[in-house]
Formats: C-alpha cells, structure tokens, sequence
C-alpha cells in the first residue's frame, strides 16, 4: 500500500482503522506517524465538535412533546420555540397551511383521515430531500438531465411493485430522474421526476398505506395530488401554479400493480 | 453515546423517552452545526424529535432510526434555508461549551479549531459530523447523505487534510 493511500484511509476514519492499516503502520515508522497524528487530529475535532453547550432545558421540552403533540405539532413548535420569531411565524404558516388543507379536503373530498394528511406531509417532506433536482427544473435546466432509458424506469418501478402498462407511454413521458425512495419507512417506492411547465413534476408510486380518498395538499412552493390506487397510491407534485391534472389522468390510466 | 437507544417491547412514552434521553444532545449539536445559531437548532431537535414521536410505531429498528432521526434536522435546515435565511448574529466561540479545560491557550486552539471546521465546505463537513458526533458509519452516512460510499470516504479524507493543512501540516491530496 503506497503512502498515499494509506493516508486517504486513515484520514476517512482515523479512530477505527482498519486491520491492515494497523499493520501497515507497524511495519512502517513513517505510517505509525501518519496515523498517530491522524488520531490525534481527529481527538481535536471531536473536542471541538462536541463541545457545543446543549441548552439546559431542553430535553424537559422534547419530554413534552407526547402530551401536547395530541393538539397541533405546529401548535407545540410555537409554544416551546425558543428565541426564534423567524420560525414562529413559520409554524403559524404551516398551522394556517394545514388547517386549509383540511377544511378543503374535508369539504371537497368527505374528508381524508389525519394518516391520509401525514402522507402529504410525508412526500412534501421528501421533496425538500431532493431539492437540488427540483431547483434545477425550476431554472428551466430540466432538459439537462438525460432522459433515463426505459429499462433503467422500469426497473425503478419494478422494486416499488408497478409497472408501466405499455412502453409506448412511457416514450411520450421522457422520464428525468427516476430513483427509488422511502416515503415511509422501510417500503420501497419510486420517485419519477419529469420537466413540468413551472418546473419540476414529481410523480411518487408507493406500494402500501392506501388513501381512502383522492385528496390535494400544498405547502407555500407545491402543490399536489394523492390517488388512490388498490393496492398502493400515487401522488404527483408540482410547483404551487402547475396545473397536475394532465399528469393524473395519464398516469392514473397506465400504472398498474404487480405485487 | 448508547447504541441502542430504543428498547424493543416498552411501551411508546419510555421508548420515546429512551430515544430522546440517548439522542437529543447529539441531534442538538449536529443541527447547532447546520444552522449555526442555537435557537433555530433548539427549534430543529424540537421539529426532529415531534416527528419522532409520530412515527414511533414505524421504526422497528434502532440504528435505523438513528440514521433517521439525523436526516430531519438536515432537511429542515434546507427547508428553511430554501424559504428564508434570518439574520444571524455571529456567535462563533459564544457556545463552546465551559469545561474544567479552559486554561486561555486550550480554548484558543478549540476555537481556531472551530473556527477552521465552519470554513469547511458543508460537501466535507457534513459527512465528518455525522462521523464524528452520531458515529455513523460511511455506509450509513451514504444513506443519510444520498451519497456513494466511496465519495464520503473521500469527503472524509478531504475534510481531515483541509484540518490538517489548517494547522501546518500538509497533507497529501486525491481528487473526486
């Protein structure tokens, strides 16, 4: 093992290295230094790192959260946030965001039950994972990722338990990033991100937790779509202003469950 | 910090307990680093640990939801980074931690030290404090970050020699 390397491995995890470094530093005076010094290094920055001073009171806070999550989350995060007004209103948006959303999907959709509202949530949330594609799409950069060929698509959809009913669909919605994804824990799901006429357009196809009903939900960027379908659901997402309907109803018509 | 900070088998509240009193000050340090201001990272760890707390019941597995909870904080912080940036008061050194080891000199290296670890770019830093406070693994850190294996070990590597450099001592570098 040249020196080089020796280094890049030791420096990668200095406090657990492995047993042939162990031994290459024992053959080598020139390694041991390396490693004594990378160790000791890494001792520093651990110093450094974790000496940052934890507020006293706040794991009584976090110990609160059970009894009071039963009323808002959002409601909890305004009450014991600390010196932050930034994100007091940022919670109170997200109440008021919220507490559309349910009256619309209760008026217009006889009403999801609150799981049906966490999966929202929950797919909202993954999109902030991806938020460096997505911005990408909304620059109009979209057409710079290339298109992901069919089989590599399918294959996507095969590990979330779907497939695409004919390829000759597939052909007409130039699929731009196709990548599997856990919306909710522990069960596979495909993300398929297509280039939008605001940006991007996400469409989800995840393989449990059906919704009873098809509801919208949106936050202060996207909007989106929840479809129930048998077995599974699946949910497009655009930009607030991009109109998901065209998308609904061509991939509602041509995904199919194969599990 | 404990390896297995859900306990299979106790009821919600004391699994909820257990995860909050194994992994609270680790969550609050790695969001302190994201955001860099201890109020917004006071109310990340509140965010992270809510959302603990409701889905509870989905995470079976303890190092899994370890790895999970680590991935909230950062999603937020880019959330709230995408939505807006507060003002933030520089408050390097305000929050190092007193200790029995605050002789001038000590503290000087520590805060150079810190100082040095905030200039890293967040590609070389965010992998080296889930290394370094939640004692991932490359693999688990691939996953939080939606990286390769391969790339966090460079990143780690990177990260030390740019330490390293820093502080005097050169240190070979390799590409990407």
């Amino acid at each position: 093992m040249d020196e080089i390397e020796f280094r890049r491995r030791v420096y990668a995890n200095p406090q657990s290295p492995e047993q042939e470094l162990l031994d290459a530093a024992s053959d080598n005076p020139d390694y041991q230094k390396i490693l004594d010094q990378a160790q000791e290094l890494d001792t520093d920055v651990s110093n450094a790192v974790t000496a940052i001073s934890v507020p006293a009171d706040l794991q009584d806070k976090l110990l609160k959260i059970p009894a009071s999550a039963g009323i808002s989350g959002e409601e909890l995060i305004q009450r014991e946030s600390a010196n932050s007004s930034y994100f007091h209103y940022y919670a109170a948006a997200a109440t008021f965001l919220l507490a559309i959303g349910v009256t619309f999907s209760i008026v217009f959709n006889s009403g999801p039950s609150v799981q049906d509202i966490a999966l929202g949530d929950n797919v909202l949330d993954h999109l902030y994972i991806d938020f460096e594609e997505i911005n990408a799409f909304s620059r109009g950069e979209g057409n710079n990722f290339e298109i992901v060929n069919a089989a590599n698509v399918s294959q996507i959809l095969a590990n979330a338990g779907t497939q695409f009913l004919s390829n000759d669909f597939m052909r007409s919605m130039p699929v731009r990033v196709a990548k599997p994804c856990e919306i909710i824990p522990a069960f596979q799901s495909a993300h398929l991100i297509l280039q939008g006429s605001r940006g991007a357009v996400s469409v989800f196809v995840i393989n449990n937790s059906p919704v009873s009903v098809e509801y919208r939900f949106r936050d202060d960027r996207f909007n989106g779509v929840v479809i129930p379908m048998g077995k599974g659901n699946m949910i497009l997402v655009g930009e607030e202003t991009e109109n998901l309907d065209p998308y609904k109803d061509l991939f509602a018509d041509n995904v199919e469950w194969v599990i | 910090m404990s390896d297995s900070p859900v306990i299979d088998g106790k009821n919600k509240q004391q699994r909820y307990e257990s995860l909050v009193a194994a992994l609270y000050q680790d969550v609050y340090r790695y969001a302190y680093w994201l955001c860099k201001s201890q109020a917004l990272a006071e109310d990340l760890v509140q965010e992270t640990f809510l959302r603990a707390w409701r889905s509870l019941d989905s995470l079976q597995n303890d190092k899994a939801a370890k790895a999970w909870l680590f991935t909230i904080p950062r999603r937020e912080n880019a959330r709230l980074y995408e939505r807006y940036r507060p003002e933030l008061v520089d408050i390097e050194g305000q929050s190092i931690a007193a200790s029995g080891e605050n002789e001038p000199d000590f503290r000087m290296d520590r805060q150079l030290l810190h100082n040095a670890i905030n200039r890293l770019d967040s590609d070389y830093r965010e992998p080296l404090l889930l290394q370094v406070i939640g004692g991932f693994s490359g693999k688990e850190i691939a996953g939080i970050l939606d990286l390769n294996n391969n790339t966090v070990m460079t990143r780690l590597f990177r990260a030390r020699s740019k330490l390293k450099q820093e502080f005097g001592l050169d240190s070979d570098d390799i590409d990407e």
